[in-house]
């Protein structure tokens, strides 16, 4: 950045480049412009300025300004979040933990890292796969997404049924809280600290909390055998099926991914193809790891219930180089839409797993009511549907359509026992959405905990829960099931 | 017998036989004037809005086996048992989650699962008496955590009844849910100081097709083996479920042979645990002597190591005192902790059996002998413990010596934060007041 003087007025812009320096500060409309949305581009509004601190102590320092004057602000990474969390609605001083990037500690025989928010998912991995450790967490985005938004999100991806979520790998946290005050919960690593389970509660609080600026992580050793299956269905149901059986089996799979005939024409046409027939209905993704003596095995009971199921053809890369292909094409899978549909919505319902041929069905019959097409790429394994609804923006209503279609889909997911959002976070997107699956009284219940932490709701507000009802409307507990 | 005459007013929303009244108390306190026995969440419900609004306090208990864990108030006006309260809600096999009344013996559960190849990924203690709801609210944990992770790895939904009698859920049915404030997680390990936990809802895992133990015995005595084995096997690809060092004293308890023992277990198909304990041969120093326990063999093991804890639902202890200590400390200088076990025992002239896993960084201390003792060792293990940088907390003591040593180990510097969520769920302190830190 060029080196120039603040030339605005605004004491509040003067306050926070003395705090921060004149270089780390953003506050002019052109600037601001590349801040006014994150993954989730449908709304759109400018932040008041962004800045760039270098450490906790100036993350402390910009918090407490803005606490003193009533100065809405929010934290935010890389910007690849899916639900709207980063988008400063209420023009908010962005905090941009982007050049808060080190790897701090790395202690292979304790299993742990020690990470700034900024730091991207796959630069861990990176970083210890030549002594042959990893960090689990791989939400898709993973190569350019940081560990901080990962901790705010409570990110997924392809192998979380395997190895769990983000929470599931998070060891301790330094936060920043809304007030300026800077807790360490689990410090170093030290599993169950005493007293309720804040780490959990902060992971996946979507910014609504504090502001991570530490993140201890857990690492783990790469698998010793790693087995990667492509199997083409002609019926989503025998697909559908095809997951249910694997499970039941006893198989744990390190990922279990399917896509339907809309998704593979897309990424068919788009950057990473791989000769996918485009005349099936469905293909799985299936990929097995652990100790090499067991693998075969596993593998062989796959390929036998993916042939009971009337599997069209089944095959077993036989190359690093074919499995790092095949994942390649899954994991640009989203952006792949854009080879077939000038905009299009992710949807991220959950589903208990012996559902998915009824919702797949019902998803179809969204996509015929609204007129608009839906692709499917999801984390089958674990039930977690990604709705992709393809529309074209410069189409009148169509937005808006897409999205009403987008809530109708998880409705769906809501009315078979599932979940709104599995890795994607509510944010502003599926607020109202919210209500699908909780009670008023279940949501007052959750910004009870967010006021002791936000008493002013100045961090991230207007995010993750639904806009108060004007008659709030008391469910009889008796009647919640 | 106490003249009551508020019990009776409990007749309004229970049955007779679902109240007794207690004349003495436990030695372990937390106890109840009055003991009720709920078996709908309606009465759960009842009996808290009933507290709430007239004054009164309530301890929550399982089947007791945790009643020595906590707890600065020897009785509370009710204690509400969850003992009838049990059985399975809903077992959705495909989908590998069941969903259980909190008051259902683990052992039980687990019964009720194995015929579907399906089990609960945890290893609490006393699984044939603790209940699931137990053993959430006070996040018990076994060596397996290393291989499937704890209660906040395994929960994935909760319904809760919280002190003013409404019934909130958090989770739900779904194996991947990031819906709203991940709730579940303040409920478990809170001691039953936010709720009282009625339906929980787990995911499962397959049973394993084989499994063995595998107990690697150091006779030399000297940690540092132990330590280079064990860097070295962490850092292989294998994959074992737990890796559990035993102390001297424990380790003669469970094999007859009073030297460090190292639990290595492994499950998997038959072919990848034989190759696996193969791997611990190749890797052994030559002095540690290896024994292999597998399939039944293993079991029954774990079934006698599962017992080794105190449990508050036996008979005191006739000869001195007994306590446990939980210690937590980053992986690896769990062995510091275990030789520490030996020299305090020795100084403090008490028997100290303990265990740690060296993948996961959790200490067990169980502490025998005269009253003066029990305290002064677990004053050195947790000193012991914080010069490490990490914590001990006391899981089970009389009442009476609970009076003379702080549980919890002080408050940490976000203390305002644990208190702060504790007012707004519970502002009058109905349910099991002072259980947890800092007398929240």
């Amino acid at each position: 950045m060029r080196k120039r003087s603040i030339a605005t007025n605004d004491p509040h812009i003067q306050a926070l480049a003395r705090i921060v320096g004149e270089r780390a500060i953003l506050y002019r409309k052109e600037d601001l412009m590349a801040y006014d949305c994150d993954g989730f581009t449908v709304h759109r509004h400018l932040p008041k300025a962004v800045v760039f601190p270098t450490s906790t102590e100036q993350v402390a320092a910009v918090v407490r300004y803005c606490h003193e004057h009533d100065l809405p602000f929010l934290a935010r990474g890389a910007g690849t979040g899916l639900s709207g969390g980063a988008i400063p609605l209420n023009g908010e001083v962005v905090i941009s933990l982007t050049r808060m990037k080190r790897l701090l500690h790395v202690d292979l025989e304790n299993r742990r890292a020690v990470v700034e928010p900024g730091f991207v998912n796959l630069k861990l991995t990176n970083s210890v796969a030549h002594r042959g450790y990893y960090y689990a967490p791989d939400p898709s985005s993973q190569y350019c997404c940081t560990i901080g938004g990962n901790v705010a999100e409570n990110a997924g991806g392809a192998h979380c049924l395997k190895y769990g979520v983000t929470t599931n790998h998070i060891l301790g946290l330094e936060v920043v809280l809304p007030n300026g005050e800077v807790i360490e919960i689990g410090g170093n690593g030290v599993p169950d600290p005493p007293g309720y389970d804040l780490l959990g509660l902060l992971t996946g609080s979507e910014g609504t909390l504090g502001i991570v600026t530490k993140i201890t992580v857990r690492l783990l050793k790469n698998p010793e055998a790693k087995q990667t299956v492509l199997a083409y269905f002609d019926e989503v149901e025998d697909a559908s099926q095809t997951v249910s059986d694997i499970i039941s089996a006893g198989i744990v799979p390190a990922a279990l991914e399917m896509m339907d005939q809309t998704a593979i024409e897309a990424v068919e046409a788009a950057a990473f193809p791989v000769g996918h027939p485009k005349d099936i209905a469905a293909l799985l993704l299936i990929e097995v790891d652990g100790i090499s003596a067991g693998i075969d095995e596993q593998i062989d009971d796959i390929l036998a219930i993916c042939r009971r199921h009337h599997v069209r053809e089944v095959k077993v890369a036989q190359s690093e180089e074919e499995r790092a292909r095949w994942w390649a094409n899954r994991k640009t899978g989203f952006g792949a839409m854009g080879a077939i549909s000038p905009d299009y919505l992710v949807q991220d319902g959950v589903i208990p797993r012996s559902r998915l041929p009824e919702v797949l069905r019902e998803i179809a019959n969204i996509s015929r009511k609204y007129g608009l097409r839906i692709a499917n790429i999801f984390h089958a394994g674990d039930g977690n549907l990604h709705p992709l609804v393809l529309f074209d923006a410069s189409k009148p209503g169509e937005t808006e359509r897409a999205l009403a279609a987008g809530s109708e889909c998880l409705k769906a997911c809501a009315a078979v026992g599932g979940s709104i959002t599995g890795e994607h976070g509510v944010g502003i997107e599926k607020k109202e959405e919210m209500r699908f699956i909780f009670t008023d009284e279940e949501i007052l219940a959750q910004t009870a905990i967010r006021d002791v932490f936000n008493p002013k709701n100045l961090l991230n507000a207007g995010k993750l829960f639904p806009t108060p009802g004007r008659c709030v409307e008391t469910k009889m507990p008796s009647t919640v099931k | 017998m106490l003249s009551l005459t508020w019990i009776e007013e409990l007749q309004e929303f229970l049955h007779p036989e679902q109240i007794k009244r207690n004349d003495s108390f436990h030695p372990l306190g937390n106890d109840g004037a009055v003991t009720v026995y709920p078996q709908a969440e309606e009465e759960i419900a009842a009996v808290l809005r009933y507290a709430d609004q007239s004054g009164k306090k309530v301890f929550i208990a399982g089947r007791g086996t945790k009643r020595g864990f906590g707890g600065q108030r020897e009785q509370a006006d009710i204690l509400l048992s969850l003992e009838h309260y049990a059985g399975i809600v809903e077992h959705a096999a495909a989908d590998m989650t069941v969903t259980v009344k909190a008051g259902t013996v683990f052992g039980d559960l687990q019964r009720a699962l194995a015929p579907y190849r399906q089990k609960v990924a945890l290893d609490p203690f006393w699984p044939d008496e603790a209940t699931i709801g137990g053993v959430i609210a006070a996040n018990d944990s076994g060596p397996k955590r290393l291989g499937y992770g704890s209660a906040r790895d395994s929960v994935i939904g909760l319904r809760i009844v919280y002190p003013n009698g409404t019934v909130i859920r958090s989770g739900g049915k779904v194996v991947k849910n990031v819906a709203g404030y991940d709730m579940n997680k303040l409920f478990i390990g809170a001691m039953g100081t936010l709720g009282v936990l009625s339906e929980i809802t787990l995911k499962l895992r397959p049973l394993a097709k084989y499994e063995s133990v595998v107990l690697l015995s150091f006779p030399s005595g000297d940690v540092h083996d132990i330590r280079s084995f064990a860097v070295s096997f962490l850092d292989t690809m294998m994959e074992p479920v737990c890796f559990e060092l035993f102390n001297p004293t424990l380790a003669e308890r469970l094999t007859g042979r009073p030297v460090y023992t190292l639990a290595i277990g492994f499950e998997d198909v038959e072919n990848a645990v034989h190759y696996q304990e193969q791997w611990v041969e190749r890797l052994r120093p030559k002095a540690a002597e290896m024994a292999v326990l597998a399939g039944e063999e293993a079991a029954a093991f774990w079934r006698t190591f599962n017992t080794v804890a105190p449990n508050g639902r036996l008979a005191q202890a006739e000869n001195g005192i007994e306590a446990a200590v939980k210690i937590g400390v980053v992986n690896l200088d769990v062995l510091s902790i275990l030789r520490e076990s030996v020299l305090i025992a020795d100084r403090c002239h008490v028997r100290i059996e303990a265990h740690g896993g060296l993948g996961h960084g959790l200490c067990q201390a169980y502490v025998h002998g005269s009253e003066e003792g029990v305290l002064a060792a677990m004053e050195e293990l947790r000193q012991a413990a914080v010069r490490l940088g990490g914590y001990a907390i006391v899981k089970h003591l009389p009442f009476s010596l609970r009076q003379r040593i702080d549980v919890w180990g002080g408050k940490p510097s976000y203390f305002f934060l644990l208190e702060g969520i504790k007012r707004k769920i519970d502002p009058n302190k109905t349910i099991n007041d002072q259980r947890f830190i800092g007398g929240i």
